[in-house]
């Protein structure tokens, strides 16, 4: 699963409320789709849990479920209270997970 | 002036059968196909409320395109109105599309330290619906919000 963490704006001060953008790239399966082919339904696979932390401490925790599009957009707001590293964690339901980290850095 | 008649009203049979025709298809679809986790909206809203009153409320907006083109990705977002101090925040926003097989569509649990309510995303919609949030506020109240999105082409297929 590649996964992907954008903050915005890029230049921030300590105190701002940023835009933390996850996107990870997954295909989101329904279990309600047919193999064109074979005509098997094909079985659900989604991004269940994404949990968002900054210095292992827990910002937001989401539940998620199959309606979300594929490649799915998480986009949540922040208040940057000084250095740090972000880390968000997404599992999906075959028990597939992925952690990516991202260093928060202030600019005065 | 008989020619002019016959096309006129041929028009009006081939404008009738082309809008006609794809809506009966997808109302059948909608039948048939259902999810591993199939949830009706009524079923939803009690796992999250727990049968306390929902509240439409101005403070919550639902921003999504009132026609999607392409039911697959529908950009949405949600921002509640909260100082989002440790007093007074949102707990939990839920996003729920009200006529997919399973309507739930993410819960979100804030704290404190995201500074303001929001939450973007983008959902599948299998036809046209409302998409739906709803708000639990730290002191145990929920509010909601919704708006409308009319999809030509559904994203479940």
């Amino acid at each position: 699963m590649k996964t992907l963490i954008k903050i915005k704006p890029k230049e921030y001060k300590v105190g701002e409320v940023v835009k933390i953008d996850f996107m990870a790239m997954h295909p989101m399966e329904t279990g309600m789709r047919k193999n064109k082919d074979t005509g098997e339904i094909i079985p659900a696979q989604y991004i269940n849990e994404v949990n968002f932390m900054f210095n292992d401490q827990l910002i937001t925790k989401m539940v998620i479920w199959e309606s979300l599009s594929v490649n799915p957009l998480f986009s949540i707001s922040f208040k940057v209270p000084g250095e740090g590293t972000l880390k968000v964690i997404a599992k999906d339901n075959k028990g597939q997970s992925v952690e990516t980290t991202q260093q928060i850095t202030p600019k005065g | 002036m008989e020619r002019r008649s016959f096309l006129k009203s041929f028009g009006a049979v081939a404008a009738v059968c082309s809008v006609g025709l794809p809506q009966i298809a997808s109302a059948d679809e909608a039948k048939k196909v259902v999810g591993p986790n199939e949830m009706s909206y009524d079923n939803a809203v009690a796992a999250i409320t727990g049968g306390k009153p929902v509240t439409p409320s101005a403070k919550v907006v639902v921003s999504a395109p009132e026609i999607a083109e392409n039911g697959a990705v529908v950009p949405v977002k949600v921002t509640v109105e909260s100082p989002m101090t440790s007093k007074d925040y949102v707990k939990a926003i839920h996003v729920l599309a009200s006529k997919n097989s399973n309507v739930r569509c993410a819960n979100i649990y804030l704290t404190p330290a995201n500074g303001e309510a929001y939450f973007g995303t983008r959902v599948k919609l299998g036809g046209t619906q409302d998409v739906v949030a709803i708000v639990e506020m730290s002191d145990g109240t929920f509010l909601s919000a919704k708006q409308n999105v009319k999809v030509t082409i559904g994203g479940c297929g």
